[in-house]
């Protein structure tokens, strides 16, 4: 038996920060969502299950709803879903569009009862409020047999650090239920859990899509094989993400740094779908400001979204070159006191803006001598 | 700059051209009366060095003369740095510039037209004016050193003064080329905030302002967007609610559904068992009957059969005592037979009692009579003296003849209004007296009385008539007079009828004489009174009664009197004693009653006696009568109940039969009651209350389904609309606009702060530069006005902002002192400013028509003060008042009327 393994689609999901390039990433999941389908034709799967949180929420616009059925029931065998806690079967909630009856192959699973499907038994664990404290697997009892038995379920695994109880489930949640394999979801990146024997039966896919920066190990499926009733799965990570979140941080010391992450910038590869956060700290030398305006344009530019947060620099205490330059008296008075207010250490807000001051201090020096 | 000479032509109102010079190197007045053109030469001046001979524009071309098409001409000679030179410039048609140095004692052009002009301009200040000579602050230096007409207030210097003020006073203030970054500093804050540090609006406003503005957009469109989320998870719960109701509603009414079959199961038991029960309360209330009816009959025998006894024995009783009270009865009657006689025997007595009443009686009457027979004896003999004494009085009264009242009154009436006539008449008459001289006679042949009169010596004599007397004087005379006519005899007819009617009415006293006729009447009131008197005497003596009436009443007394002697013939000689006669009378007939009384209750008891003992021997008749009917009847009612031929024995095994009968259908009845009381109520209610609650149910479940279809399509309406879509893009937009404001807040802040920072460290700055210059402006002030007003305050651009007074810290504004101190502090500010910028050179300063407001003391410092300053500066004073200004040592006075009449003012 093979199937496919996703979850946490989020279609519609909200991406802050990202500017207009938020539009693309959420369209992105749908293109990712296709690249899905075309992994389970191309790997031939028996089925695939989907373990929750395939919408970003109940209130997403219904063509989305629609758009969603239509990649799903191009996969070419049945699909099984389940709820999660993002759109959890309650009224209105997505799961009452009609596409979900209209297509033979696509099963929402609803409610927490067996379901026998050809050779295998389904143990559904779907989400039915937002959030709750009680295991969604602890009812499955399943036995040993001539069938496969497989779980799905959407929460949290124990030892995962979460700020508020969401479906805890237990390590031995498979194991302990007798279940051959325990797909989960929630979780964005993939994760496999081993049992007593070295067997993987319990798994989060993570999502299809990478959702945001410095979430790893996202943007994958899962195509798992068991050979027989009660054998161990093999499993099979697919990439299925179509975007990349890249973060370079760097801490400054000279101007030659500041010319390593343009190098660094320069060699990323598909620009037009990479998004990018260049973060620079530290000291900003009197001569780098040129290069960084230059970093500045490149990053804002080249990317499907690019952000430079160079808030944190500062212009260097020891040299003061630039501010012999500046005219004696009060314009040099003035940069000193600047330079004194931005360079204390901290990252206040005041210290920030004393930073810029000192940064519009110097362009506009330079002007004057040009 | 020192200036040698002026010379202007065709300018305002000197046509002609007028020189003003040469000027001496410290104190010059120029003076001249008003309106001779004493600041117009100062406009020349300030045009001729400062502004550009190709100038236009309404303030130049109003610099020609009146009505002449000439073109305005100046010329100023004057020395820099140890060189002169001399500047001729034309405006308007024909112009030029021209400046001249003077070089071995000859001017040599040095520069022409607009190159002159910035040379000149170049020469007085390092920062030259720029256009608008209107306005002070385009005059370079001269802005601090030139006051207008009337004008001596500073508002603050032009930053390239201040600046060269600055670095005179050796103050770092600003670098060399600070000037420009300063701007830039300054360009770049205003580029975000208005002078006034207001954040630009508008179509300057940065960035930020436009994006904040989209951020509250924005909220707003996130906000209606958290609505229409709340809205959809509200609505998803009430359907979710609503359908927990109607699965709820659904599963009650399956329950009750099935409540209801046991229900009516029970109904139908219920029912059987309600009507077995009747039928065995019917058995057992049939045997019950039964039972108690032969209960009843055995009862009633043996009651019937006692009560039979009891009768027997009353009427046997009653036969044993009737006899005895039949006897006693007319024992009782005998009694009573015998009491009444007594009372009979006893009221004889009443005889003897009457008689010595009657006795008592005729003795008081006899008594009586004879003392009323006496008293009326009396009586009688008084009333006839009476009427005797009456008789005489009348008879004398009556034959007294006298005037009634009424015909005295009438009689007094006539005789009084016959005195009047007479009086009428003697008024009426013609009186003709005479008084005779000697003795003489006359005869009347008219009057009164006619006839002959003899007349007497010196005696009048009275003749009267009417209507005429005549008198004949033998031998005299004969005297005719006369009067009115008529009258007198109307007096005299009425005097006649009141006679004759007077003579009617006396007729019957006898006499006219009304005093005696009086009298009569007077005596005959008095008789009159006698005989009342009389006639009352008898009136009271007859007391109403009639005379004869009395007499017959003696009469009668009488013969009664003489009837009771006949009756009691002892009474003639001993007349009886009446109370003694009644004393015994009344005890006999007290005696009498008391016997009557105890006689007459002895009867009465005997008669009670005798009537109660016949009633109670009638009621034992009765009684025994009634007790033989009685026992009669009970005789007949036990053969009725005994009818049956049954005995007592039968009758008891018959009851007890029945008894058993009636106690089986009662444990019957019983049974089946105990079954229904298990039913816990009427299965019906039960039934009815359950149909009611189906139906209820049923209706809840209705309601929900119809809620819920409600509340479905309203969450498909929200859902139409994606609220998590609409809320995902307005959350985005607000954070993408957050984020660029944060960058923008970070740019505007850091200009704000660049700026700020730079105004605060030069104003630290100026302050330690700008305080010698206090310092010197406040001497001089302190050696004009004196102390009591303090230090002088100065702003960044040297302006004078107030004083400090030495108790107070706080600065007093200048527009609280006087207009003397004012004008005398902004001399003294002026000649600070002055005296730093000729440090290195001795630098004109000119006064037009100042100090206007100082008093004539003050005036007096401030002419050292300026003898003083002229040591370093050339000071020009233009003034209509030359007088006030004589003072001055070393001053050269120059008269303008004199250089306009001349063509030329020199020294003087």
């Amino acid at each position: 038996m093979r199937f496919l393994h996703t979850a946490d689609w989020q279609i519609g999901m909200k991406a802050l920060g990202l500017g207009r390039a938020g539009e693309r990433v959420r369209q992105e999941r749908l293109a990712a969502g296709e690249r899905v389908v075309e992994v389970a034709r191309a790997k031939k799967v028996d089925f695939v299950l989907l373990a929750g949180d395939l919408f970003e929420d109940n209130g997403v616009d219904r063509r989305l709803i629609q758009r969603v059925g239509d990649i799903l029931a191009s996969a070419g065998c049945d699909v099984f879903i389940i709820p999660g806690n993002h759109d959890p079967a309650v009224p209105g909630s997505v799961w009452e569009h009609p596409v979900w009856k209209s297509k033979s192959t696509l099963h929402v699973l609803a409610e927490s009862r067996e379901l026998a499907w050809r050779d295998v038994i389904f143990y559904p664990c779907p989400a039915l409020e937002k959030s709750s404290s009680r295991d969604p697997t602890a009812w499955i009892r399943a036995e040993r047999g001539e069938r496969f038995s497989v779980g799905i379920a959407h929460g949290t695994v124990e030892g995962i650090r979460q700020d508020e109880p969401a479906y805890p489930i237990a390590r031995d949640a498979a194991s302990r239920s007798g279940v051959d394999y325990l797909a989960l979801g929630h979780w964005h990146s993939s994760a496999f859990y081993q049992d007593e024997e070295g067997a993987t039966r319990l798994a989060y896919s993570g999502t299809h899509e990478t959702t945001r920066f410095g979430e790893r190990a996202s943007g994958n499926v899962l195509v798992v094989d068991i050979a027989t009733p009660g054998s161990p799965p093999a499993i099979e990570e697919i990439r299925t993400g179509g975007l990349r979140w890249e973060v370079i941080s760097a801490k400054l010391r000279s101007g030659d740094e500041i010319g390593s992450v343009l190098q660094t910038i320069e060699s990323l590869d598909h620009p037009a779908s990479t998004l990018l956060t260049v973060r620079l700290e530290g000291i900003l030398p009197a001569g780098a400001r040129e290069e960084l305006e230059r970093l500045e344009e490149i990053v804002s530019s080249r990317f499907l979204f690019g952000r430079l947060e160079a808030q944190d620099l500062r212009p260097s205490p020891e040299d003061d070159s630039w501010l012999a330059g500046l005219p004696a008296g009060v314009i040099r008075d003035t940069a000193e006191r600047l330079r004194r207010l931005a360079a204390t250490g901290g990252a206040s807000e005041r210290e920030k803006i004393a930073a810029r001051a000192l940064l519009e201090l110097y362009a506009l020096a330079g002007e004057v001598r040009r | 700059m020192i200036l040698r000479s002026l010379a202007v032509g065709a300018w305002r109102c000197f046509v002609e051209p007028v020189a003003v010079g040469p000027f001496g190197e410290e104190l010059n007045v120029l003076f001249a009366p008003n309106g001779t053109g004493k600041s117009t030469l100062f406009e020349a001046l300030l045009r001729g060095l400062l502004d550009s001979h190709r100038a236009s524009g309404r303030e130049v071309e109003a610099l020609r003369p009146w009505g002449r098409a000439l073109s305005p001409r100046v010329t100023v000679e004057f020395s820099h740095d140890g060189v002169e030179y001399r500047i001729n410039k034309q405006f308007l048609d024909g112009t030029f510039s021209k400046l001249e140095r003077k070089e071995k004692g000859h001017f040599r052009p040095i520069a022409e037209r607009d190159s002159a002009d910035q040379q000149v301009r170049a020469l007085l200040t390092q920062n030259p004016p720029t256009r608008g000579l209107a306005q002070a602050r385009n005059w370079g230096l001269a802005q601090v050193l030139w006051a207008p007409q009337g004008s001596l207030a500073l508002e603050g210097l032009t930053e390239d003064l201040a600046s060269n003020i600055r670095t005179v006073l050796g103050a770092q203030v600003a670098g060399p080329g600070s000037g420009p970054l300063e701007a830039k500093i300054r360009e770049l804050y205003l580029a975000y905030f208005t002078p006034s540090g207001k954040l630009r609006s508008g179509r300057g406003a940065p960035p930020l302002v436009a994006l904040t503005s989209q951020l509250e957009e924005a909220k707003e469109r996130l906000r209606r967007a958290k609505e229409l989320e709340l809205a959809f998870e509200e609505t998803s719960r009430r359907v979710e609610h609503l359908r927990a109701v109607r699965a709820q509603a659904r599963r009650d009414c399956d329950a009750i559904a099935e409540a209801l079959k046991k229900a009516r199961e029970n109904l139908a038991a219920y029912t059987a068992l309600k009507a077995e029960a009747e039928r065995r309360k019917e058995r057992a209330e049939a045997a019950e009957a039964r039972y108690q009816s032969l209960k009843r009959q055995v009862e009633l025998i043996a009651k019937t059969e006692k009560e039979i006894e009891d009768a027997k024995r009353r009427v046997a009783a009653l036969e044993e005592g009737l006899p005895l009270v039949e006897r006693e009865r007319e024992s009782l009657e005998r009694e009573t037979a015998a009491a009444r006689a007594a009372v009979e025997d006893a009221r004889k007595g009443r005889e003897r009692v009457t008689k010595a009443e009657e006795e008592a009686a005729a003795a008081r009457k006899y008594v009586d009579l004879t003392r009323e027979s006496e008293a009326l004896g009396k009586t009688l003999a008084a009333i006839e003296e009476a009427e005797r004494v009456l008789a005489g009085r009348r008879k004398a009264r009556d034959a007294l003849v006298a005037p009634r009242p009424e015909d005295l009154k009438a009689l007094r009436r006539l005789v009084r209004e016959r005195e009047e006539t007479r009086l009428k008449i003697d008024a009426s008459l013609i009186t003709l007296e005479a008084v005779a001289e000697k003795s003489l006679a006359l005869q009347v042949v008219a009057g009164e009385e006619t006839g002959k009169r003899k007349l007497s010596p010196g005696k009048p004599e009275r003749i009267a008539g009417s209507p005429e007397v005549v008198v004949d004087i033998p031998g005299v005379a004969r005297l005719r007079a006369w009067g009115p006519t008529g009258s007198v005899e109307q007096h005299r007819s009425a005097l006649v009828r009141m006679g004759e009617e007077i003579s009617r009415r006396t007729a019957p006293f006898g006499t006219e004489n009304l005093d005696e006729i009086e009298a009569l009447a007077e005596k005959a009131r008095a008789l009159d009174g006698e005989v009342a008197q009389a006639k009352a005497r008898l009136e009271a003596l007859v007391g109403g009664r009639d005379r004869g009436a009395l007499v017959k009443e003696r009469v009668a007394r009488e013969a009664e009197l003489l009837r009771l002697r006949a009756a009691h013939p002892k009474w003639v000689k001993s007349p009886p004693d009446a109370d003694a006669l009644a004393e015994r009378a009344g005890r006999l007939r007290r005696d009498f009653v008391a016997l009557i009384e105890a006689k007459e209750s002895e009867w009465t008891k005997a008669q009670a006696a005798y009537s109660a003992t016949s009633v109670r021997a009638q009621a034992s008749r009765s009684e025994l009568e009634a007790s033989r009917r009685h026992l009669a009847s009970l005789r007949a009612q036990l053969a009725e109940l005994t009818a049956d031929g049954k005995d007592h024995r039968e009758r008891s095994a018959e009851l007890r039969e029945l008894l058993m009968t009636w106690e089986a259908a009662g444990e019957g009845l019983r049974e089946v009651r105990e079954e229904l009381e298990r039913f816990a109520g009427d299965p019906a209610v039960e039934l009815d209350k359950l149909e009611r609650q189906l139906e209820a149910a049923g209706a809840q479940a209705e309601r929900a389904l119809e809620g819920e279809r409600t509340e479905q399509g309203r969450l498909e309406q929200i859902l139409a609309q994606a609220p998590y879509s609409v809320l995902a893009v307005a959350e985005e937009e607000v954070s993408d606009l957050d984020r660029a404001i944060a960058t923008e807040r970070i740019k505007v802040e850091a200009a704000k702060l660049l700026y700020d920072t730079l105004c605060e460290v030069k104003a630290a700055a100026l302050s330690s530069v700008s305080e010698p210059v206090e310092l010197a402006a406040t001497r001089t002030f302190h050696r004009i006005a004196g102390r009591r007003l303090g230090r002088i305050r100065m702003g960044e651009a040297f302006e004078p902002l107030g004083v400090n007074p030495e108790p107070t810290a706080d600065v007093v504004d200048l527009a609280d002192l006087s207009g003397g101190e004012t004008e005398q502090l902004y001399l003294a500010t002026r000649l600070a400013l002055a005296e730093v910028l000729a440090r290195d050179e001795r630098q004109l300063i000119v006064l037009d028509d100042v100090l206007t407001a100082t008093d004539a003391g003050r005036l007096a410092r401030v002419m050292a003060v300026l003898e003083d300053a002229a040591k370093r500066l050339q000071i020009l004073i233009l003034t209509c008042h030359p007088e006030r200004y004589r003072g001055l040592a070393n001053a050269q006075f120059f008269d303008l009327e004199e250089a306009v009449r001349a063509g030329r003012a020199s020294p003087s």
